[in-house]
């Protein structure tokens, strides 16, 4: 338990460069776009697992009080 | 009264309220349904959104919640007696503690995770949102200023401590460096830094550092402001990280003691209704802060705790588990304060060097039980009391400086600079600690604290009447806390006021070390965040009370306070 905030923290770092590559990879998905569609359709198949997680996380509603724990 | 009997007796109270009447209201009222998806598992993301084991989440939560509050409230309130502070922090645990912890998990569990900001801009209105902000960050800066006075005070009364210190933040960093960045054993890793912090303590005691109280919350602020601007992983987590196992072996330390020693309390059960902080009602209730109700604690709740919940019938375990947790923790410091002095002058005499001082010695006292030295024990003690307000105190200035960006970053471009607005927040806690007068301090944050509970009980009120559920049990808690807060702040506020006037008459003196100028300013700066927090509070509090007398249940089977999610 006393971990579990390491844990967390190197979770949270994982997905934030993993929000980063698929934003600059996929980012047509949310009207970001960044490559030509072209090698986004390359990646695709790789990034397929996360795209559902990726969007939720990048529309949701983020407010200041999220930040405090 | 026999120590190791309270300490029985309130064991009991938790027990009976857990397996009682959290039970009651977590089966009855909240229905929590262990089908029910939980944001945990519907969101998923591997990070905020996380299904975790109650267990750990227990753990968890309960490292978030126990600082200083639970352990610095009843020391000082043990001026009015032993058993007022007693009877509040067992019935305020049973009555509204627990209520308000378990509820504000509940209530981020049943909304998407959605922490307080977003829904008191959905349950209230655009302006509560942004009330409850700044309400949040002067909450935040006294927190800072209660603790940094606190640990400053410790560390000049125990010249043993600062040594130890040092080294745990050493420690702390070697900690991270071997875990993040060679990647050695955890196991190993945490069981050598432990005893290199043992090592420490006990080096501490026969190289005693001594320096004024002054510079020690110089010292203090440079230790949160370096938590609050370096990034997390290499300082402030893995300093937080061995600072657990210390305060976990002092607890069960102490714990033990009790039982072995079983001093009997030496201090009255009751003094007087009116001591200098003031009258019993309503300055006990902000006193004794977080052993009994605390606002900090919904603030992890909603944000941490509620976004990891596995199931919905683990948030018992983990919200009104972990408060009744910390009501034995605030039953423990009773004990100290209680059974550790020959007579009450004796205590009257030791708290003038401070609540810390008194941890310390009761401590060490507790510890000495079980063959420890009493110079280890002080040395441990005040060590462990350092350690819970330093590492809460880096925490939240760094939450300060997020909110501070937040609030005037669009405003003032240069407040999007962290080293600033963190230097920023932490000269504004130091200009609080080196004019204003501790106790009046100390009133002010437990004040904001319980107000901060109060709203969260008012959200969740309303929550409960728009989704058809009953409400009285964290309806009517709100309202005595409101109250109990407001008076209490609007009477130190008008005693802050008028202090400037009888200081230049010369009819008070300032405290030892203030110029008669310096506390003028001091005074008119508490009082105006006294007044400043009430204001927030009641703009929030009637525009939640308009929203909870005009809400209407939801048609049946829609359930209020569910909105559309934003996925896909």
């Amino acid at each position: 338990m006393a971990a579990h905030d390491m844990a967390r923290f190197a979770l949270k770092t994982r997905s934030s460069m993993e929000h980063l590559f698929i934003l600059i990879t996929m980012g047509d998905l949310l009207g970001v776009p960044i490559l030509p569609p072209y090698y986004s359709l390359r990646l695709l198949p790789y990034v397929v697992p996360q795209v559902a997680t990726w969007k939720r996380r990048m529309l949701r509603e983020k407010d200041l009080t999220d930040a405090i724990y | 009264m026999n120590s190791a009997l309270a300490l029985i007796l309130s064991l009991a109270a938790g027990l009976f309220t857990y397996y009682v009447y959290a039970r009651y209201v977590d089966q009855r009222i909240i229905q929590a349904d262990p089908r029910k998806a939980t944001p945990a598992r519907l969101y998923m993301d591997g990070v905020d959104f996380m299904p975790t084991s109650r267990h750990v989440l227990f753990g968890y939560q309960f490292k978030s919640i126990a600082a200083l509050g639970p352990v610095t409230g009843p020391i000082i309130a043990m001026q009015w007696g032993w058993l007022p502070a007693f009877l509040w922090v067992i019935f305020g645990t049973m009555l509204i503690g627990w209520v308000q912890d378990y509820t504000s998990v509940m209530i981020g569990v049943r909304n998407e995770g959605q922490t307080f900001g977003a829904l008191s801009y959905r349950l209230i209105s655009p302006r509560g949102r942004i009330t409850l902000l700044a309400f949040i960050f002067f909450y935040l800066i006294l927190i800072v200023a209660a603790f940094g006075k606190i640990v400053g005070d410790m560390m000049a009364a125990v010249p043993s401590v600062p040594v130890a210190i040092v080294a745990l933040v050493i420690v702390g960093l070697g900690a991270g460096y071997l875990i993040y960045r060679k990647h050695a054993d955890i196991l190993y890793t945490t069981l050598g830094m432990v005893v290199l912090a043992l090592l420490a303590i006990w080096l501490g005691t026969s190289l005693p550092v001594k320096a004024s109280p002054v510079a020690w919350v110089l010292f203090a602020l440079a230790f949160s402001y370096a938590g609050a601007v370096l990034p997390i992983w290499l300082y402030g987590q893995p300093i937080n990280y061995i600072s657990f196992y210390l305060v976990f072996l002092g607890m069960i330390g102490a714990g033990i003691g009790v039982l072995v020693g079983h001093p009997s309390f030496t201090i009255p059960a009751f003094t007087q209704w009116t001591i200098p902080l003031g009258s019993i009602w309503p300055l006990l209730f902000v006193t004794v802060a977080c052993g009994a109700i605390s606002g900090w604690h919904s603030l992890v709740s909603s944000s941490g705790s509620a976004r990891q919940l596995e199931k919905e019938i683990d948030a018992r375990y983990v919200g009104a588990g972990s408060m009744i947790s910390e009501m034995v923790l605030a039953v423990l410091s009773i004990i100290i304060a209680a059974a550790t002095f020959a007579s009450f002058a004796g205590y009257k005499e030791a708290l003038g060097k401070g609540p810390a001082f008194i941890f310390a010695t009761g401590m060490s006292g507790l510890l000495s039980f079980l063959g420890i030295s009493p110079e280890f024990g002080k040395a441990f003690a005040g060590a462990m009391y350092v350690i819970l307000a330093i590492t809460v105190m880096q925490l939240v200035l760094r939450v300060a400086r997020l909110s501070t960006t937040e609030l005037l970053g669009d405003y003032v471009p240069v407040m999007r600079n962290m080293y600033v607005t963190a230097a920023l927040v932490a000269i504004i806690c130091w200009a609080l600690i080196a004019t204003g007068t501790w106790q009046y301090i100390w009133t002010l944050f437990g004040g904001s604290n319980q107000l901060m509970a109060a709203l969260a009980l008012m959200l969740v009120s309303i929550w409960l009447k728009q989704s058809g559920r009953n409400w009285h049990f964290t309806f009517w808690p709100m309202l005595f806390m409101f109250i109990t807060t407001v008076v209490a702040l609007l009477m130190t506020g008008i005693k802050l006021f008028k202090a400037p006037a009888l200081l230049l008459a010369g009819k008070i003196k300032p405290p030892a070390g203030q110029t008669v100028a310096v506390a003028v300013g001091g005074n008119y700066i508490s009082g105006v965040i006294a007044f400043l927090l009430v204001l927030a509070a009641l703009v929030l509090v009637v525009d939640g009370l308009r929203v909870f007398f005009t809400s209407r249940p939801a048609a049946a089977g829609a359930q209020a306070g569910q909105t559309a999610s934003t996925a896909d």
